[in-house]
């Protein structure tokens, strides 16, 4: 178990040192440095920029600087806020773009299994079919169709506040378009996960010795069914918190997705980075959370490794 | 029993006794499921639409997708039209542009405006109509009071129209644009081309990604199947290592990289044409290309096993052949959905680039590029938005549905709940 734990951390440890090495080496390649604008700075002051930027050093070493500043914490001077570092902005950004994932999760979590649950166990009903309708749609259209054609209809209203996070009306928008898919997605693997554990041995045994409905679904069936539910929750979770681009770019939230939109079309690269790593630190945690809880989940798993 | 009793048939009736149906190959038997499945038809019905909008459409649309007509700038698909005489019908776009119009919708001509004839003290415009000739045919003078003045405001108009000293209020019709059917853009292009070449661009990177991506993945995915040991093993954690970093930050971050790199200007352009179409193909490629090789190799594992393979190999059929002939058909199934599948998926993913504007430059378009720029003005112009949005929806409806009937048809054993 433990050999396992250790096996997974380690693993993701090479994983975040090799995205770190690609993402550095990636944006070097780049044509033109940081300092490439249109109009050309002056010979000896670009010099003296990339100077104090250590950018005149061999790439190995400068790699290796970067390196060691990021095992401190330290991802640099963002390139065309100059003000800022890196952090302050991901500090400022990281608690917008949380609180509209944590809340979104806890929507999705709330809503889309019960749905899934109940489609499940009246499966061919009408709310089965309304619930997988709706659930079809939630996949099939994009965020940025929702959150646009939800302002659109605000406006129409004209009661909902367009724009940043002030009243707690004004989440309502955000939340909605940037759970919509995963709600969608999770109330389906839900149900097809409950139909399939429904139609297993033990559920009929569970039946036949005469436990109660209720007894069947909650400790049988459902706690079995939610083993794929969790393992795509857990990188759902990650996608939510920070994949938020377009959602904050619509809602007008200054969040760390619109910074990391604002930050490529500045060609801010010490920014992109930042977010990025931020982004796939994030991920690779909760992909390694879930692969633990699933080895407490499911036993089978522990045994076979 | 006495023998006599029985009697030979006769040819014909031996025949109707058995039971003869006609041996069905695979794909008549996918085929013959995929009809069943109503949802799976509605999508195939709707694919070909999308196509054949998007590739004979252009052809009958008498508007090309890069034509500006300054004239008509930001015209909405639905008209509010003034009757100011028995033959003049006049419009007034959002932008304040006075056009004349047909009594039914059709644009005829716009107003001029000099800039003498803009009382900016009293906010009242005079427009004027000329004909060939350069002669004044019609004066309208427009009242825009209603929006400043504090009882004039009460009337909730925005302005009057004044002709031949008759001053109009009403809205006469609402009809729908008969010159340009779905309006058009902040730079006077026709809405209804454009989305047909948008459509045509979201599809061209979708097959073309899927298609590649098909390729790549079948060749690694089963050399590393095939082979096993140490090379499976190397090529896997490859794999691994891409597959644990959310896959939309490496598109993001490589059309970062590749955006006016060397590479694209000399080589993707040339290939694609220019605006960026070749970038967002080899970045969706290079992306997509992990889940293909990932199921390719478990197919190809669990097929390796079967005798069949091993009889081959007994008989000294190369390795090659055996990849070929025995493995890649019998995994082709379940391949074709991801397939299948990934096309929704590209068209998504480059919606969402051209969205957060990494995606393809003007004056080419994209579905998600249109929506990137309707989004801007979607307060005053929601049907720039609304029209694209509705068309990657309907497209993503219409491939997901056929996507999920080729699964089931292709493979029944996938069929979920």
């Amino acid at each position: 178990m433990n050999r396992y734990i250790i096996k997974k951390t380690l693993f993701s440890i090479l994983t975040l040192l090799i995205v770190v090495t690609l993402v550095f080496f990636m944006l070097r390649a780049i044509p033109g440095g940081p300092f490439t604008r249109e109009k050309p700075l002056p010979e000896a002051t670009r010099e003296r920029l990339e100077e104090a930027y250590g950018l005149n050093e061999p790439l190995l070493i400068q790699y290796f600087t970067y390196m060691g500043n990021l095992f401190t914490g330290d991802l640099g001077p963002s390139f065309r806020k100059p003000a800022y570092t890196v952090n302050e902005l991901l500090a400022t950004g990281i608690p917008q773009t949380a609180k509209i994932g944590l809340i979104a999760v806890i929507f999705i979590i709330v809503l889309g299994i019960p749905l899934g649950v109940i489609s499940a166990l009246k499966s061919n009903s009408a709310i089965d079919y309304g619930v997988m309708i709706i659930a079809t749609i939630g996949i099939t259209v994009p965020s940025f169709v929702i959150g646009s054609l939800f302002i659109l209809l605000a406006q129409k209203v004209s009661w909902i506040p367009v724009g940043g996070l002030t009243t707690p009306i004004t989440y309502v928008g955000p939340v909605v378009a940037l759970a919509g898919y995963s709600l969608a997605f999770v109330s389906r693997l839900t149900r097809s996960s409950m139909l399939e554990v429904l139609r297993q041995d033990y559920i009929r045994t569970a039946r036949a010795k005469g436990l109660s409905e209720s007894k069947v679904i909650f400790k049988h069936a459902l706690k079995n069914s939610l083993i794929p539910v969790i393992t795509y929750i857990g990188p759902m979770i990650a996608a939510l918190m920070t994949g938020s681009f377009v959602v904050e770019r619509i809602f007008v939230i200054n969040g760390i997705g619109k910074y990391f939109t604002e930050s490529i079309t500045a060609r801010d690269y010490t920014l992109v980075i930042g977010v990025t790593l931020f982004y796939a630190v994030f991920y690779i945690i909760m992909v390694l959370l879930v692969d633990i809880a699933y080895s407490f989940i499911d036993p089978r798993i522990r045994m076979t490794k | 029993m006495d023998k006599n009793k029985f009697n030979f048939l006769k040819q014909e009736q031996k025949l109707d006794k058995e039971q003869t149906r006609k041996s069905l190959t695979y794909w008549q038997d996918v085929w013959r499921r995929l009809k069943k499945n109503h949802l799976a038809i509605v999508g195939l019905v709707s694919v070909i639409i999308i196509i054949l909008f998007a590739t004979i459409g252009p052809l009958i649309n008498p508007y090309k997708y890069n034509s500006q007509y300054l004239d008509y700038k930001n015209i909405p698909p639905q008209l509010n039209i003034y009757k100011l005489d028995d033959d003049l019908y006049v419009f007034m776009s959002e932008m304040y542009h006075l056009i004349l119009v047909t009594e039914d919708g059709a644009l005829v001509q716009r107003f001029d405006l000099a800039e003498e004839d803009r009382d900016l003290v009293n906010r009242i415009y005079t427009y004027r109509l000329y004909d060939d000739q350069n002669n004044e045919i019609a004066v309208v003078a427009v009242d825009f009071t209603y929006q400043t003045d504090p009882i004039k405001r009460l009337e909730g108009i925005k302005f009057s129209l004044t002709y031949e000293d008759v001053e109009y209020k009403e809205i006469h019709d609402r009809v729908w644009n008969k010159t340009f059917i779905l309006g058009t853009d902040k730079n006077g292009r026709d809405m209804l081309a454009r989305l047909m070449y948008g459509t045509g661009v979201s599809l061209i990177i979708a097959f073309t990604a899927a298609v590649i991506n098909f390729f790549i993945g079948v060749l690694y995915g089963s050399i590393s199947g095939f082979f096993g040991k140490n090379v499976d093993i190397i090529m896997m954690r490859i794999v691994d290592i891409i597959n644990s970093i959310p896959l939309l930050l490496y598109v993001i971050l490589l059309m970062v990289v590749l955006k006016d790199s060397w590479f694209e200007i000399n080589v993707l352009d040339k290939i694609f044409g220019a605006g960026g179409l070749g970038t967002i193909i080899v970045t969706l490629i290079s992306v997509y290309w992990v889940g293909m090789a990932r199921l390719v190799r478990a197919q190809v594992l669990g097929l390796k096993e079967q005798e069949y393979v091993l009889a081959a190999k007994t008989m000294g059929v190369s390795n090659n052949k055996i990849i070929q002939k025995h493995l890649i058909p019998n995994a082709l199934g379940p391949i074709i959905v991801t397939m299948a599948m990934m096309i929704p998926t590209a068209v998504f993913t480059e919606a969402f680039l051209s969205f957060i504007g990494l995606g393809i430059s003007a004056p080419r378009a994209s579905l998600g590029s249109l929506a990137n720029d309707g989004a801007s003005f979607m307060q005053t112009y929601p049907y720039q938005l609304v029209i694209p949005s509705l068309t990657i929806a309907f497209m993503m409806l219409a491939f997901n549905f056929l996507g999920d009937g080729l699964r089931d048809a292709l493979d029944p054993r996938l069929r979920k709940g």
